[in-house]
């Protein structure tokens, strides 16, 4: 839309920031949920600029075997190249290659945003740590020349070829992952058993009229085990009662946090949208954290926001902040707002509200360093 | 005197949407503290069918605009949705005393008081912006220091509980008011009647009021600011407005018009103690403004353009004669609400950025100041002493900050979401402080977006022994070195950062009780009650609990007694 377009850079004039592109992208039938993530990953700048490096170095190797990532990072390039500061872009190819890999994004029933930011990330994941294993089998083979090639812009944590059972570190990893720690306390011996497991974003219950702090604070409560729930200690070589809790072990750079707004409901039989009133704010810090990481600071810029009072209908729109404008990205529509704006996507307090926009899907970005 | 009318309301709170909300179970009319109970007295809400939000912005939504989905069968839903963006209930308490002269002047009075003829009353104010804040200012009160004689001043408020509802017909002009605004109405309820409606509405037809402030002691009888959407700024006389049948502002000064000095959202609004008719304005674009109520609002005020948009800077005004007098360039962001110390020395003010900042405001002077520990900063309010700060925001936290230590002193954890309105009880007292003068405990409340309101007790004794135990020498505070400890280490004019999670104390609250289906944007403590106020303009007022049976007494017998507490109250930390 050209109209659309140049109200935007209107309504931005010579504070358009420079080398910056605001596209729409057209929306194939229910494929907002697909838009919505789009914008959201493509304002993640680390990622954004991680895809286009691939995207460039990749261009050469004519017989390589498309994939989603691939898609991806064609649909990045055709964006940051664009000789217009704004428009609408049509995510074909990439729309048709999701739909030939997932099945369960073939039809043109609503999808849910945060099952396909999770399945993009996993599948671009999955493709780089093939693509390392690959690289990883040459190094073996010809172990004599040049072990020390970093393939495809991958760090490839390994020397002279010598193999390591380590698991593969992606850059997608390093952009999205943290460590969640299970904490377990034997009330009778007081052992602590810790279990880390790895995580690209939270998923956190939600609560009427809360925020995200208090949100957070409950994912890392303490619940006791005990009754038929007990823990088998292995010190005590018995069933005991104990504490358990989660706490955040190593922060990502960009923590991505999921509203768990659909609740199933057992009489009805089908999912129920929690309109709740959630409040976030543009920065954050974990408190949850173990001590080497406290206190640090986490900058909002993206939302993927649900709109509908259901979750199998409805449509998704993404708010977006970019050189701290805050943009409303609605398929192909792009608007500027306020950034007071953003609190009109809190949630409802009161069940049956007119407003059915919702934040579901929130990026925060780190301000220091997490390594 | 207590008040005369018992009735007690025991249902669940009324809402502004007709349904009962099935999420909500009932809210209980009363709370427990270590002194007793707090029962909820009285209720003031708007008369619904007034209501309309004319002046909100209008966001429409157009769901499954996906015109192809008729290609494969599908129903095409168009649904056009306005989602307005509300702007949240403040909440101002004003006395208004008897017209008549009484016939003892009191003598206890200061001079800037003196030519009122009586005492002044101690009248607690709460005014805000857009986005739940509150602003915590006493009225000029001849310079009173402790709490015990504001409480003996405060006394004068069994006064009005004798008073009979009053219409607008036989308003008597005296009386205890409840003024706060929904959408673009300002309403007005009488603290002491059982009548849920406003005694008045007045509706403003150019833009929405978003914050007000009221001045006991206005000279002029202009008491009444009234801080609006677009910048603009009025005086009333708020005993004019009541005596008027209309529904609109009468004989109203009229500052800032159209937004000509200012177009951004007004935040916040506050007489200065114990001035000559100024008062002070905030707005969402990081600026303050000095006015005099008594010229003119010039539409030709003009400012020198900000040099520095992030540092705090200070220009008059360029012709005498203009109206405001100066502006303060706070810094980026907008200014989310600001409080006067209760001798009028200091002014504070929290904003977007996160920033505490306190001036000085004669010498237009940032003192000090610190950043909340994430997040916006929405409320602030001092001591009645000037010794503390209380401020809170996004961070779902209350803190304290001492002037004396130039530093934050404790965190009140409880809430579990932002914090939009703090207050310091200056009407009560722990039993330790019985006979000396000095408070060595405070007693302050807290609400939150959480339709929480949380009482805390801040004991210093016990907070200041933890800050003494981490390395790096050991820092005295005896009074003699305070000034050269400051000095040493954190000098005049500087912004502190965040403090870290470890390195502050943390407070627990003694009462924690949810009071509305609504966030809360407002609270007040009177002698006798304590007042809350939901985003959607709905009022509680919790009597306080009796801790011995009060005797009846005359309306202007000056000497009733604050009833002593029996209970030992814990400290907290």
């Amino acid at each position: 839309m050209g109209a659309a377009g140049s109200k935007l850079e209107k309504a931005l004039g010579d504070q358009f920031p420079e080398g910056e592109r605001y596209f729409g992208f057209e929306n194939f039938g229910n494929t907002c949920y697909c838009n919505s993530v789009l914008q959201a990953l493509y304002f993640c700048v680390p990622f954004r600029e991680q895809l286009l490096e691939y995207y460039t170095s990749n261009k050469s190797v004519a017989d390589a075997e498309e994939n989603l990532m691939t898609c991806l990072a064609d649909l990045f390039s055709q964006i940051s190249s664009q000789k217009k500061k704004t428009g609408v872009i049509a995510p074909k190819r990439f729309v048709q290659r999701l739909k030939k890999q997932n099945e369960l994004f073939r039809s043109y029933m609503h999808q849910d945003a945060h099952e396909f930011l999770n399945y993009l990330l996993n599948e671009v994941v999955d493709i780089l740590e093939k693509e390392a294993k690959a690289t990883k089998t040459e190094h073996e083979t010809s172990s004599s020349s040049s072990p020390e090639k970093i393939a495809n812009g991958l760090k490839v944590p390994q020397a002279n070829g010598v193999v390591h059972k380590e698991p593969i570190v992606t850059w997608v990893h390093n952009i999205f992952q943290g460590i969640l720690t299970n904490e377990t306390r034997c009330l009778r011996c007081e052992t602590v058993t810790a279990r880390d497991e790895t995580f690209l974003d939270l998923s956190l219950d939600i609560e009427q009229n809360s925020s995200i702090t208090s949100c957070l604070k409950n994912f890392s409560s303490t619940e006791t085990l005990h009754a038929e729930d007990k823990f088998f200690c292995d010190k005590c070589c018995s069933l005991q009662e104990a504490q358990k809790r989660m706490k955040i072990k190593k922060p990502p750079h960009i923590l991505v946090i999921h509203l768990k707004r659909f609740k199933y409901i057992e009489q009805l039989g089908r999912y129920k949208k929690l309109s709740y009133r959630v409040v976030f704010p543009l920065e954050l810090k974990l408190s949850n954290t173990v001590e080497p990481y406290a206190d640090v600071e986490y900058s909002l810029f993206a939302v993927v926001v649900h709109v509908g009072s259901g979750p199998n209908h409805g449509h998704y729109v993404s708010l977006v902040k970019s050189h701290n404008h805050w943009l409303f990205f609605d398929d192909e529509n792009v608007e500027m707002i306020e950034e007071s704006a953003v609190q009109t996507f809190f949630g409802s307090s009161q069940e049956y509200s007119s407003n059915t926009d919702h934040g579901y899907i929130l990026f925060y970005e780190s301000l220091g360093p997490t390594k | 005197m207590m008040n005369t009318s018992n009735g007690m309301i025991s249902g669940p709170s009324s809402s502004s949407a007709s349904a009962a909300n099935p999420q909500s179970p009932g809210i209980k009319t009363y709370f427990k503290t270590p002194e007793g109970k707090y029962k909820l007295h009285y209720e003031k809400t708007h008369p619904s069918g007034l209501l309309h939000y004319t002046h909100g912005k209008t966001v429409t939504q157009v769901l499954c605009k996906n015109i192809k989905c008729t290609f494969h069968f599908y129903v095409l839903k168009v649904v056009s949705e306005n989602g307005f963006v509300k702007f949240w209930c403040q909440v101002t308490l004003a006395h208004l005393k008897d017209k008549p002269a009484p016939s003892t002047p009191t003598g206890t009075s200061s001079s800037s008081t003196a030519s009122s003829g009586f005492r002044s009353a101690t009248a607690r104010l709460l005014g805000g912006g857009n986005g739940n804040r509150a602003l915590s200012f006493v009225g000029g009160n001849g310079g009173a220091k402790n709490v015990g004689a504001s409480s003996r001043i405060g006394a004068s408020f069994a006064a009005s509980s004798s008073n009979t509802s009053a219409t607008n017909t036989n308003f008597d002009g005296k009386g205890t008011y409840l003024v706060f605004n929904v959408g673009d109405a300002i309403f007005i309820s009488d603290l002491n009647s059982q009548d849920k409606d406003p005694v008045k509405s007045i509706h403003i037809s150019n833009s929405n009021p978003m914050c007000h402030a009221f001045h006991p002691d206005a000279k002029d009888g202009h008491d009444l600011l009234i801080g609006l959407n677009s910048g603009d700024v009025y005086t009333v006389s708020l005993r004019q407005q009541l005596q008027d049948v209309g529904k609109k502002l009468v004989s109203a000064q009229h500052y800032n018009k159209d937004g000509s000095v200012n177009n951004s959202r007004c935040t916040s609004i506050a007489w200065v103690p114990g001035g000559d008719g100024s008062f002070v304005a905030a707005h969402a674009d990081g600026n303050l403004y000095v006015y005099e109520k008594n010229k003119e609002g010039a539409t030709d005020s003009s400012f020198s353009a900000i040099r520095d948009p992030t540092q705090f800077s200070v220009d008059k005004a360029k012709y005498s004669k203009s109206n405001p007098v100066a502006r303060w360039h706070i810094g980026q962001g907008a200014i989310n609400s600001i409080a006067f110390s209760n001798d009028g020395a200091y002014l504070a003010t929290v904003g977007r950025d996160g920033y505490l900042r306190i001036f000085d405001f004669s010498t237009q002077k940032l003192v000090c100041g610190v950043k909340s520990y994430y997040g916006a900063l929405l409320c602030c309010a001092w001591s009645m002493d000037g010794k503390y700060l209380l401020t809170g925001g996004e961070d779902d936290l209350v803190q304290v900050w001492s002037m004396e230590d130039r530093k934050v002193v404790a965190w009140g954890e409880g809430h579990n979401s932002w914090v939009s309105g703090v207050a310091f009880d200056s009407y009560w007292s722990s039993p330790n402080s019985e006979g000396s003068g000095e408070n060595v405990m405070y007693r302050f409340g807290s609400v939150g977006q959480d339709t929480q309101l949380l009482l805390w007790d801040l004991e210093m004794d016990e907070i200041v022994v933890p800050l003494r135990r981490p390395p790096g020498g050991s820092p005295t505070y005896s009074t003699g070195s305070q000034s050269a400890h400051w000095d040493n280490i954190v000098p005049m004019g500087t912004l502190q950062p965040a403090p870290c999670m470890r390195d502050v104390p943390k407070l627990s609250p003694v009462v924690a009780h949810r009071v509305h289906t609504e966030p809360l944007s407002g609270l007040i403590f009177t002698q006798e009650s304590l007042i809350t106020a939901c985003r959607e303009g709905h009022l509680k007022i919790w009597t306080r609990p009796d801790t011995q049976p009060s005797s009846s007494s005359e309306a202007t017998n000056p000497t009733t007694s604050k009833p002593s507490l029996t209970s030992k109250v814990g400290g907290s930390s």
